[in-house]
C-alpha cells in the first residue's frame, strides 16, 4: 500500500516538474522583459513633453532600490527583429474611448518599439477579438486585481499553452505593488512601502507622483532625511505637472528641515510669464521657516524669510503672523523686538499665545505685575498658558525690595495658586510675606507649597527659618529631622544663626529670597533675570564663618579618628550625624566597631548603617547593618530604609522588576506606605501589568491619595488590545 | 526519524491528485464542496468573510481559504485570495500579516498586531501551492514569512521553543503571567513545511515543544488544555483570557490527525474530555470541568468524529459526510476533516 504511493507519487512529481519548469522558463523570460521595459522607458525621458504615463524619467537613486536590469545595447540589438506589439491594451483603451489611456499607451509603446508606426485612427483599431482578455483588461481597468489573477490562472488551466499579454502583468504587478505600498503606508508600515516601492522600480516614475511622496515620507518617518530629500528632488528634476511639483515642495516643507529645504527650491524653475513657480506657497513657506525658528533657536533663518513675513505683519494684519515673529524673536532673546511683535499680536487680536508671548517679554523686563494683568484672563487656556502665569506671579512675587501690590491682585494670586495647587508661587509667597516682616503667614505658605510639593527643599528652608523667628524650636527640630541628609543648610540652621545673629540679623531673609524662577515648559521657556548667583541661595556664610564652625567644640575640628578609643569614636560619631557629615560620621563609627563590647559595636554598626543611608550609599549601609546583631526594631528600621532607597532607586533605573523583589522584601518587614504602593503600581504599569497597577492604584486612591488617582488615570490611558476568538 | 516520515507522508498524500473519497473534480475537497464554502465564505475580491464576527476577515481566515484552495486543486483562487491577502494584511514591517480588516473601517486593518496562527497558514498554503504548481513567486513569498516567523514569534523559555501568539502582548514582559500561548496556534502539519522554505533545526523544535506543551497543559477534572495558557511556571490558564477549553482550543485534535502526530493516549484524553452526547463538541471550563456549551454543528462535531476514526476506526457517520456550509468556522474545520479522512483515512468512509 505505502509504497505504491510513493511510486504513484514519484511519478507525479516528475511529471509536475517538466511542466513547471516549462511554466518558470517563461516567467523568467518575461520577467527579463519587463525589466527591459522599464529601461528602455527610462532611456526616453518625458517622451516628447507628454504628460502623464508617457512621461517617465530616471528613477530616483535610492541605495535601497533596485534598479530593473537594463539591457545593454548589444542586447537589444539583438534581440531584433522587433517582437510583436501587444496592441491589446490599446484596443480596451480605443474600444472605451478612453482618450487619455489611449494616448498615453500609444507614446508607451513608441518608446518601446521606436518602430513601430501607431495606427492612424486610434479609436478606430479594432476590438479586441479575445472576449476573455477583454475581460480582464475591464477588471484591470476597474481596479479588480484579484480578479484579474484569477482570471488569469483560470485561464491558464484551462488552456495550458495561454500566457497572458505581458503588458497586462507588468501593469498588473504594478497595480497591485502600488495598492499595497499605499495601505502599508496608511498604517505607518514604512519599512514595507520602502521596499514595495524597491521591488517595484517602475513604480517610481513621474505618472505616479504620489507613490514618490509616500515613498519620500516613509524614508522622513524612519530617520532617513536624505533619502526622503532624495525623492522629493527626483520630481522637481524630472517631472513637469506644475501643480504636482508644487504639492511636492508643499509635502517636503511639512517633514523636512530648513536646511534640507533650501536643497528643493534651488531646483524652483521660472514660468514662461516670468515667475518663480512656487511664489504662490512662498510666504506659506517663509512662515513655516519662522516657525521653525520658532522651536529652533539655534537655526539661522534666511532674513528674506523673516523680511517677508514682517511685511505680512505688517500689511495682512493677521494676529499669527505677528505671534510667529514675536515667538522667533524671543527664542533668540531679542525681547524688545519680540514685545514689539507680541504687543501687535495682541493688540490686533487678544488670544493666548499673543498674552503668554507678551508677558513673557513683560517678565524679562521685569515688569510681572503687567504680565500678570495681562496673562491672567489668559490663564486657564493652557498649560503653558498657566505656567507663564505662574512665572509671572512667582516672578512679581519675588521682586527686591517686595512691591506694594494691590490687594486685589494678591488675592486673585492666591486663589489661582490654591485653585492650581502651584508650590512655586506658594513658596515665593512665603518670601514675600517673610519681607513684609510675616513671619507666620510666611510659615503657612511655606508649608503649604511643601504640602504640594514634598522635596521643595528651598520652601523646607523658608518654614525653618520662618518657625526659628517665631520661636517655635521643636517646629524646627522637626523639619532637621525631616531634612536630615537631605539639606545642609537646614541641617545647619542652628549654627549658622548664631554667627549670623553676629552679621546682620536684618538682611538674612532677604537674602535667603533668592528667587527660584518657574521654567516653563515647552514653547515658554521663562527668561531669567541676568545672573544671580545659585550660591546666594545658602545662607550667607562667609570664608571666616565657614571656618569659625569648623574650629567650633564638640566633633567639628576634622581629625583623624583612627587613633581614638571606640568609646570617644562612637561619641564622635553622633555628633558628627548631628552636623548633617555622614561620611566622616561612617569613619568615626568604624573606629567604635573595634570595641570590645558588643553594646558599643551594636551603636557604631546602627550609627554606620545610619550614616551611610544620609549619605546615600545604600549598599554600603547594608553591609554595615551586618557588622554586629542589632536589635528587632533597630533591624527593621534600618532594613526598611535600606530597601525602600533600593526600590526607589532600581524604579528610577527603570528596573522595575527589581523594585517590585525590594518592596516585597520591604513588605515582609514594615507596615506599607502609601507612597511605595504608589511607586509599586507605577513600576507594574510600566512593566505593562495593567491588571496589578490598577488593582494597587484602586485601593489606595479609593483612600484619596492623589499619585494614586492620577496613576489609576495612567493606567486607563494605556491599553491592550488582544485578538480574542470566539 | 519521526519527523521525516511525516513529513514526507504529508507531501505524499498533498501530491496524489485524486485521494479515495473525492469522487468529483477537485482535490481532497472536492469542487461541489469548495464551489459552496465559497459562495457563503469567499468575496470576489478574494476575502474569506467571518460571517459569525461582523463579516471581517483575519489573516487566520485568508490562510485558511488559501489552505482549502489547494486542497480544491483551485490555483485560480488561490491567486484570488493570495492577491488580496498580499496587498491588505501583509503589510507590516516585519513581513508578518496584519491580523484583522474590517469592510467597515478606513483604514481596514483596525489592529496591526498579528495572529501567528494566520501566518503559519498563509505560509504553509504558500508552500504547498509553489510546490504544487511550481509557481517559483509562491515560494518565495513562503520563505520570506517563514523567515519573519522564525525572527519575530518564536520564544525560547525555559528550554522549550514556544510561538508567541503575536508579536505585541505576551511575552513576560509583557504580561504578570507572561509568556502566554495558545496551543491551538500550532498547526503541525505546517512545520515540515516551512522548514523546506527557511530550512531552520527550530521548526522540529518547535513542534516537538508543541507536542509536550499538550502533554503537561492539562487542566481540571477534563485535563484539557485552556485556550490561552501562562507558562510563567507550571501551564495554566493565562489572565483575561475565559479559563476554558473553547473555540480556539477545539481545533487541536483536527491538527494533531493532520499531521500524525499525539499518540494515542493523548488523543484518547482530548476525545474524553470533549465528547459529548450524540458526538457534540463539548466546550467547558478548564478549572471545575463544567460544561459551556454543547456543539452540534456538523464542522465541530467532525473533529470527534475524527477521533473516534483515528482511535478505534469508527466509520465517520453519512450525515457528515455531505458538507453544507454554515458558519465559517465550523465550515472551515468540517472542509480540513473531510480532507484529512479522505487522504490519510479512507477507511472511515
Amino acid at each position: 500500500m505505502k509504497s505504491s504511493i510513493v511510486a504513484i507519487a514519484a511519478v507525479m512529481t516528475t511529471a509536475i516538474g517538466v511542466a513547471g519548469l516549462t511554466d518558470g522558463g517563461f516567467l523568467r523570460q518575461d520577467n527579463r522583459k519587463l525589466g527591459s521595459l522599464t529601461g528602455e522607458s527610462q532611456d526616453t525621458p518625458a517622451a516628447a513633453g507628454l504628460a502623464g504615463e508617457g512621461a517617465r524619467g530616471a528613477p530616483p537613486q535610492f541605495t535601497e532600490v533596485a534598479q530593473a536590469d537594463r539591457p545593454s545595447d548589444e542586447a537589444r540589438s539583438a534581440s531584433k527583429p522587433q517582437p510583436v506589439v501587444d496592441e491589446s491594451a490599446l484596443r480596451y483603451f480605443a474600444a472605451k474611448g478612453d482618450t487619455a489611456r489611449l494616448q498615453a499607451e500609444i507614446s508607451r509603446l513608441r518608446s518601446l518599439y521606436p518602430d513601430w508606426v501607431p495606427p492612424a485612427d486610434p479609436l478606430a483599431v479594432p476590438r479586441n477579438t479575445d472576449v476573455a482578455l477583454e475581460t480582464m483588461w475591464r477588471l484591470y481597468s476597474e481596479g479588480r486585481y484579484a480578479e484579474v489573477r484569477k482570471a488569469i490562472a483560470e485561464r491558464q488551466a484551462k488552456e495550458a499553452a495561454w500566457q497572458p499579454p505581458s503588458d497586462l502583468l507588468e501593469r498588473l504587478n504594478v497595480a497591485e505593488a502600488r495598492a499595497r505600498l499605499v495601505n502599508a503606508s496608511e498604517l505607518k508600515q514604512y519599512e514595507t512601502v520602502i521596499s514595495a516601492a524597491a521591488s517595484t522600480p517602475s513604480l517610481l516614475t513621474c505618472s505616479e507622483v504620489d507613490v514618490l511622496w509616500h515613498v519620500a515620507n516613509a524614508f522622513a518617518q524612519t530617520k532617513r532625511p536624505e533619502r526622503a530629500r532624495d525623492a522629493y528632488l527626483y520630481v522637481l528634476k524630472n517631472c513637469e505637472n506644475p501643480p504636482e511639483r508644487l504639492a511636492t515642495v508643499q509635502k517636503a516643507a511639512a517633514v523636512l528641515p530648513y536646511a534640507t529645504l533650501q536643497d528643493l527650491l534651488s531646483y524652483e524653475r521660472t514660468t514662461p510669464e516670468g515667475v518663480p513657480e512656487f511664489e504662490s506657497i512662498r510666504d506659506d513657506l517663509a512662515r513655516r521657516f519662522v516657525a521653525e525658528g520658532d522651536g529652533d533657536k539655534t537655526l539661522a533663518v534666511d532674513p528674506k524669510y523673516v523680511q517677508r513675513v514682517e511685511k505680512l505683519a505688517e500689511t495682512g494684519g493677521t494676529a499669527s503672523d505677528a505671534l510667529l515673529l514675536g515667538w522667533y524673536q524671543l527664542r533668540r532673546d531679542n525681547m524688545s523686538a519680540a514685545e514689539q511683535w507680541f504687543q501687535r499680536a495682541h493688540d490686533r487680536e487678544d488670544s493666548a499665545s499673543a498674552a503668554q508671548g507678551l508677558a513673557l517679554t513683560l517678565i524679562a523686563r521685569k515688569a510681572p505685575a503687567e504680565a500678570e494683568g495681562v496673562l491672567y484672563r489668559w490663564r486657564d487656556s493652557s498649560p503653558d498658558a498657566l505656567a507663564t502665569y505662574f512665572a509671572a506671579t512667582a516672578n512679581l512675587l519675588a521682586i527686591d525690595p517686595p512691591l506694594a501690590l494691590d490687594a486685589a491682585v494678591l488675592a486673585r494670586i492666591a486663589a489661582e495658586t490654591t485653585k492650581a495647587r502651584e508650590p512655586a508661587t506658594a513658596q515665593q509667597f512665603g518670601w514675600y510675606a517673610r519681607a513684609l516682616n510675616q513671619p507666620a503667614t510666611a510659615a503657612q505658605w511655606f508649608a503649604t507649597a511643601l504640602r504640594w510639593k514634598p522635596d521643595d527643599e528651598p520652601s523646607a528652608y523658608g518654614l525653618a527659618l520662618s518657625r526659628d523667628q517665631l520661636g517655635d524650636k521643636d517646629g524646627v527640630v522637626e523639619i532637621q529631622r525631616l531634612w536630615s541628609g537631605r539639606s545642609e543648610r537646614i541641617a545647619r540652621l542652628g549654627e549658622v544663626k548664631e554667627l549670623v545673629d553676629d552679621v546682620n540679623r536684618v538682611q538674612q531673609p532677604i537674602a535667603e529670597a533668592q528667587r527660584t524662577r518657574p521654567q516653563a515648559t515647552t514653547g515658554t521657556a521663562v527668561v531669567t533675570e541676568p545672573a544671580e548667583q545659585p550660591v546666594a541661595q545658602r545662607p550667607r556664610v562667609t570664608g571666616s564663618a565657614q571656618k569659625a564652625v569648623r574650629t567650633g567644640a564638640g566633633c567639628r575640628t576634622t581629625i583623624n579618628p583612627a587613633g581614638m578609643a571606640p568609646q570617644a569614636a562612637l561619641a564622635r560619631g553622633w555628633c558628627l550625624m548631628d552636623l548633617n557629615r555622614p561620611l566622616e560620621a561612617a569613619e568615626a563609627f568604624e573606629v567604635a566597631l573595634q570595641a570590645q563590647a558588643s553594646q558599643i559595636r551594636e551603636d557604631a554598626a546602627y550609627g554606620q548603617s545610619l550614616a551611610y543611608l544620609r549619605a546615600g550609599l545604600t549598599n554600603k549601609a547594608a553591609v554595615a547593618a551586618t557588622k554586629s546583631t542589632q536589635s528587632r526594631g533597630r533591624v527593621d528600621e534600618l532594613q526598611t530604609a535600606i530597601l525602600a532607597d533600593r526600590a526607589i532607586a532600581a524604579f528610577n533605573a527603570k528596573r522595575y522588576r527589581e523594585a517590585i523583589l525590594f518592596l516585597d522584601q520591604l513588605g515582609q518587614i514594615s507596615t506599607r506606605r502609601q507612597d511605595l504602593m504608589v511607586l509599586r503600581g507605577y513600576a507594574y504599569m510600566n512593566l505593562k501589568y495593567h491588571a496589578e497597577a490598577r488593582r494597587i492604584f484602586e485601593a489606595l486612591a479609593a483612600t484619596g491619595n492623589r499619585d494614586a488617582m492620577q496613576g489609576l488615570a495612567a493606567v486607563e490611558s494605556s491599553q491592550e488590545i488582544w485578538p480574542n476568538k470566539n | 526519524m519521526r519527523w521525516r516520515t511525516a513529513l514526507l507522508a504529508g507531501l505524499l498524500a498533498l501530491l496524489m491528485p485524486m485521494a479515495a473519497g473525492a469522487d468529483e473534480q477537485g482535490g481532497s475537497v472536492n469542487a461541489r464542496e469548495w464551489d459552496q464554502y465559497k459562495a457563503r465564505f469567499l468575496d470576489s475580491g478574494g476575502r474569506i468573510i467571518d460571517d459569525a464576527n461582523g463579516n471581517v476577515s483575519h489573516s487566520e481566515g485568508q490562510g485558511y481559504g488559501l489552505l482549502l484552495a489547494v486542497l480544491a486543486e483551485n490555483p485560480a483562487d488561490f491567486a484570488l485570495i493570495w492577491s488580496f491577502t498580499r496587498r491588505e494584511l501583509l503589510l507590516r514591517d516585519d513581513g508578518l500579516a496584519a491580523w484583522k480588516w474590517s469592510p467597515a473601517e478606513t483604514p481596514h486593518i483596525i489592529d496591526i498586531n498579528n495572529a501567528t496562527d494566520g501566518d503559519i497558514l498563509i505560509a504553509y498554503a504558500l508552500v504547498l501551492a509553489g510546490e504544487r504548481w511550481k509557481r517559483e513567486d509562491y515560494s518565495q513569498a513562503a520563505s520570506r514569512i517563514a523567515k519573519a516567523i522564525l525572527d519575530n514569534t518564536l520564544l525560547d523559555h525555559g528550554g522549550r521553543t514556544l510561538l508567541l501568539p503575536g508579536v505585541s502582548g505576551f511575552r513576560a514582559t509583557d504580561r504578570p503571567d507572561g509568556p502566554v500561548v495558545n496551543p491551538s496556534y500550532w498547526i503541525f502539519e505546517a512545520f515540515p513545511a516551512l522548514d523546506r522554505v527557511a530550512p531552520s533545526p527550530r521548526w522540529k523544535k518547535l513542534s516537538d515543544d508543541g507536542l509536550a506543551l499538550l502533554n503537561t497543559a492539562q487542566s481540571g477534572p477534563r485535563k484539557l488544555p485552556a485556550d490561552w495558557v501562562s507558562l510563567r511556571t507550571m501551564p495554566k490558564p493565562a489572565q483575561g483570557f475565559p479559563a476554558e477549553f473553547g473555540y480556539n482550543a477545539l481545533r487541536i485534535p483536527l491538527y494533531l490527525a493532520r499531521a500524525d502526530m499525539g499518540g494515542r493516549e493523548l488523543m484518547a484524553r482530548l476525545r474524553e474530555g470533549m465528547k459529548g452526547d450524540d458526538d457534540a463538541l463539548v466546550l467547558s471550563d478548564v478549572s471545575t470541568g463544567a460544561a459551556e456549551a454543547s456543539l452540534t454543528d456538523p464542522g465541530y462535531r467532525f473533529v470527534n468524529h475524527i477521533l473516534a476514526c483515528v482511535l478505534d476506526r469508527v466509520p465517520i457517520p453519512d450525515s457528515v459526510k455531505v458538507f453544507s456550509p454554515t458558519q465559517y468556522y465550523p465550515s472551515t474545520l468540517h472542509l480540513l476533516g473531510l480532507s484529512y479522512v479522505r487522504e490519510k483515512r479512507p477507511e472511515c468512509l
